[in-house]
């Protein structure tokens, strides 16, 4: 383990990870909100962050993209659910916030460290 | 997926929601339209949407990860005529009219126009939300060093 490749980063790098592929699909979901036959996709982020602590296997990045269940598909077979999406949107930006902060902290006391060296 | 390209996702939504409203503005315009370039009343046109991979082909696609080809930009895929037959209307002193005195008007009901109408309109919103929501993002992304 070196210096900079801490368990703590290592977890806030795929915590950005998964929350970006999160941002993507949410996005996805709300263009295609008019799609006809269009189904709603997401990603465990739980589950991502679970397999990440457990040390899954760190070259496999690529979260797994799962339909969304339980939602009510509408005539034309489209069921992106705008008020889940929209919940989402908020969710994820903030999730994603709480990381950069804690990354940033984390990355400020890397910067100590080095600093205090200089005196 | 880098998230600029995440911007561009809700870019062809606004793309596809606009010409939605402008196609819906025509078909409002042209209601009571009697005569075309291509002969008899107007018809009602209407906007099909489609999802579109995302990711980049050939070489980029060795970059992407496995998540990506979920990503999805939406397309107008086509324009379809409305074949729904014209409205006929009992006006003797119309220019159009035929050999009995009717009227062929487009079959074009103004409160089902404007639902769509709205409908783009909120679709578009959202989109604009999200594009919001991912430059708040980035701007937090691009902190973490200063």
């Amino acid at each position: 383990m070196s210096w900079l490749n801490t368990p703590q980063l290592m977890l806030l790098e795929k915590a950005l990870d998964v929350n970006s592929m999160r941002q993507t699909l949410v996005t996805t979901n709300l263009a295609n909100v008019d799609t006809p036959g269009y189904h709603a996709r997401d990603v465990d982020f739980h589950g991502e962050m679970l397999r990440a602590a457990m040390g899954g296997d760190a070259s496999e990045t690529s979260p797994f993209v799962l339909p969304v269940q339980g939602l009510t598909s509408r005539a034309d077979g489209n069921n992106v659910s705008v008020d889940r999406e929209s919940l989402l949107l908020a969710e994820v930006q903030l999730q994603y916030k709480a990381a950069t902060s804690i990354l940033r902290a984390e990355v400020a006391q890397l910067v100590t460290a080095i600093k205090e060296g200089q005196t | 997926m880098n998230l600029f390209r995440v911007l561009e996702i809700s870019g062809s939504a606004l793309l596809a929601e606009r010409m939605r409203a402008e196609i819906n503005s025509a078909n409002l315009a042209n209601a009571e339209t009697t005569r075309t370039d291509g002969g008899g009343p107007y018809q009602k046109v209407n906007v099909v949407f489609g999802a579109r991979p995302a990711h980049a082909s050939g070489f980029g696609m060795m970059l992407a990860s496995f998540a990506d080809l979920h990503a999805e930009d939406v397309k107008v895929v086509s324009l379809v005529r409305d074949a729904t037959p014209a409205v006929r209307r009992f006006e003797p002193g119309h220019p159009d009219a035929d050999g009995q005195g009717y009227v062929a008007y487009p079959a074009i009901d103004p409160a089902e126009e404007m639902l769509n109408m709205m409908g783009a309109a909120r679709a578009y919103e959202i989109n604009a939300s999200a594009i919001a929501s991912t430059k708040n993002m980035i701007q937090t992304a691009i902190t973490i060093l200063g």
